[in-house]
């Protein structure tokens, strides 16, 4: 892969333009249907990209308390690596803009960075509302991480596989991941993990707005929490593509009617649908405390991850 | 090691400013000082240098929320002062107008708590349910928030025949969705995970600390105004005073849906047993010399107010006892030992109105300054 080819896939397509795209729409979308539910008409589908391109028009402030270095460069790390992970990921086709044999434990690696991001932002920040929230970040992570790896480590093993382009080639030939009786426990772990990964109802507690105001971002704004704000959506975005290519296929080309419907089309359905379904989670649910998320992680969910591993083995 | 996380006067569990100097140790809520003052309106001294007509407006709008309760108060207070008796028809008229208020405002309470949990598609519901009642209001008086419909001497606006009929519809309504609210509330997982057993008031506490309305009622307190010291046309309906052993928000929050079942069946009984006849007395320009105390059932409890007069048209002084001021020292039994992620529900459960309730500024709360005040506050409501 020539260096242009590098570039256009990390700031054109499947990276920050596409991503960022349908990352904000999503977004979006995840905002109207929630007022829909809650009975309110609910802002725009388009609503995301004005409120981002609102903050990034706003001054740029960094806290004289705060550790200035830390807090500037969190956002700018969090985005970056939550671009890259598109590389890796097989949006279009079966075949990602970058592989290598490994390429699981990158995207798993590269998943964190934004929280991690997030946490340093908060410690970085000098405002105890970011301390507290950093703190149950930490705490939410070693929760849903341990489930969301096992989830996807039975995926892995099933296939043979690290490499999520065998992972989506094996569903090719074989039906998802998700039909298969022995995996269907793992597909709902993972589900349930990236509910805590992507910090929604129940488990918002991380950013909880009516106890610790906004957690780690407290003290963000502007262009610096705006530059969150996308990787946050890009996040979403990237936490339902994996579960979507691990266990639902992935990107599946289909010919209608003698029109060839290119892979992304199915895919973003997918997504889409995913995201849907978190959506619809966060509304009928009450946030639970960060004692009660790690007992539900560490039980419920890893025992539906373990089940998975256990009978793949 | 600890270190203070600030809850106010700016933050977004609270609806208006007042300060929380919460002491925590990881999670753990370690010590609570309240600081109160930030709204202090001067309210008091205002309502001494207005006439008692006059007055009552302002008392109206001591409260955004129980503005009936504290209009009713006040026309007690001075009532009793002028030794005039209000017509029959106006107490029933008063009765049905406060008990709207009360349900509008446990709606309001259990959409904010259901927000202080997280639960914001319950809050939007139930707060999209209160407009209901907040039309009633707006049909019986011609205004949503403000109905300003009790005047001294009696009501300004007649309950006409052809109110009822739209009220029974709206109640009809109403009674099934809070129906449904209270089968959520004690059946929903996540909903119980927040509230059971967080925030425990025990029965001897709530008696010590003098807790007030739903507060002590779910600490099971059976203590009602309505009932304990009838007014308006309270003596003569039946309803029953809502108890709950739980002691915890979720008691807190089923006393106040609870209550709301209660309040429909009051307004229908009162609708059916409200005389004909005159809506107000004469209420004479002056008022002789005197001192009196009334006492109504808030939606958040017992409401007082105390007032004085030399002679003349205006009063020579006024104290007003909101609930939240005799709730508030219960908060510090409820919130040590729990843990941050309860202190919004918890601060929420005692159902705070500040702004009604900053009288002085309560500078130093060390651990005990909240306790006296209170306990004055005792000696004045038991002598």
């Amino acid at each position: 892969m020539n260096s242009l080819d590098f570039l256009f896939a990390y700031f054109v397509f499947p990276g920050l333009l596409f991503a960022g795209v349908v990352g904000l729409l999503l977004g979006g979308i995840d905002r109207k249907l929630t007022g829909r539910m809650q009975n309110r008409v609910g802002p725009p589908i388009w609503q995301e990209f004005l409120d981002v391109g609102k903050l990034f028009s706003k001054e740029d402030i960094t806290p004289s308390a705060a550790q200035g270095l830390i807090f500037t460069a969190a956002p700018l790390v969090a985005l970056g690596s939550i671009v890259a992970i598109f590389l890796l990921l097989p949006v279009n086709s079966p075949r990602p803009a970058l592989s290598s044999v490994a390429d699981l434990i990158v995207i798993i690696y590269l998943l964190n960075i934004p929280a991690i991001c997030a946490m340093l932002g908060g410690y970085s920040s000098a405002c105890p509302f970011g301390v507290v929230g950093s703190g149950r970040y930490i705490a939410q992570l070693l929760g849903y991480e341990l489930v969301f790896i096992l989830a996807v480590l039975a995926a892995a093993l099933r296939v043979g596989s690290l490499s999520v382009a065998d992972v989506v080639a094996y569903q090719a030939g074989k039906g998802w991941l998700a039909l298969q009786p022995r995996l269907l426990p793992a597909a709902v772990a993972a589900i349930l993990a990236a509910q805590g990964k992507v910090l929604r109802v129940p488990f918002d507690i991380p950013e909880a707005e009516t106890e610790i105001v906004h957690g780690p971002l407290t003290e963000y704004s502007g262009p610096k929490l705006a530059l969150f704000r996308i990787a946050y959506d890009i996040e979403v975005f990237a936490v339902a593509a994996l579960i979507v290519a691990l266990f639902f296929g992935g990107p599946v080309a289909h010919t209608l009617d003698g029109i060839y419907v290119p892979g992304v089309v199915s895919f973003l359905i997918k997504c889409f649908a995913l995201v849907l379904l978190t959506t619809c989670v966060r509304n009928i649910c009450a946030r639970l405390r960060i004692d009660q998320a790690l007992k539900f992680f560490w039980t419920f969910a890893a025992l539906l991850a373990f089940i998975s591993l256990v009978s793949v083995l | 090691m600890t270190f203070v996380l600030p809850i106010g006067p700016q933050h977004p569990a609270l609806k208006e400013p007042e300060h929380f100097r919460v002491e925590v140790k990881g999670e753990e809520v370690v010590d609570v000082d309240v600081r109160l003052g930030y709204v202090h309106r001067g309210i008091e001294r205002e309502l001494a240098r207005r006439s008692f007509a006059r007055g009552l407006f302002l008392s109206q709008r001591v409260c955004g929320i129980c503005t009936t309760h504290h209009g009713l108060c006040y026309c007690q207070a001075v009532e009793q002062l002028a030794g005039v008796e209000v017509p029959e028809r106006a107490e029933y008229a008063r009765t049905i107008m406060a008990e709207l208020e009360r349900i509008q405002s446990h709606l309001l309470w259990t959409g904010v708590a259901a927000h202080e949990i997280g639960f914001d598609t319950l809050f939007m519901l139930l707060w999209r349910d209160r407009e209901l009642v907040m039309d009633l209001r707006e049909l019986i008086s011609g205004n949503r928030v403000h109905p300003s419909m009790e005047t001294l001497g009696g009501v300004r606006w007649d309950i006409r025949p052809e109110h009822e009929l739209k009220v029974e519809r709206s109640l009809k309504k109403l009674e099934a969705e809070v129906k449904r609210y209270i089968d959520l509330f004690t059946s929903d997982r996540t909903i119980l995970a927040r509230c059971e057993g967080v925030g425990v008031l025990r029965r001897q506490d709530a008696l010590e600390l003098c807790a007030v309305g739903p507060t002590a009622r779910g600490s099971g307190v059976p203590f009602d105004v309505r009932r304990d010291d009838p007014y308006a046309a309270y003596g003569e309906l039946e309803f029953e005073v809502v108890t709950e052993e739980g002691q915890d928000v979720l008691a807190r929050a089923l006393v106040r849906l609870r209550e709301i079942m209660e309040s429909i069946e009051i307004i229908r009984e009162a609708i059916e047993a409200m005389p004909k006849g005159a809506l107000r007395a004469r209420f004479p320009p002056e008022v002789p010399d005197g001192e009196a105390v009334a006492r109504v059932e808030a939606p958040r409890g017992e409401l007082l107010y105390y007032v004085m007069a030399r002679g003349g048209d205006k009063p020579e002084r006024v104290r007003i006892r909101t609930p939240t001021y005799a709730n508030l020292a219960s908060l510090k039994p409820m919130l040590v030992g729990s843990t941050i992620a309860d202190v919004p529900i918890v601060l929420a459960s005692i159902d705070p109105c500040f702004s009604c309730t900053d009288r002085i500024t309560v500078v130093d709360v060390e651990t005990g300054a909240s306790k006296v005040v209170s306990k004055l506050e005792l000696r004045r409501r038991t002598s």
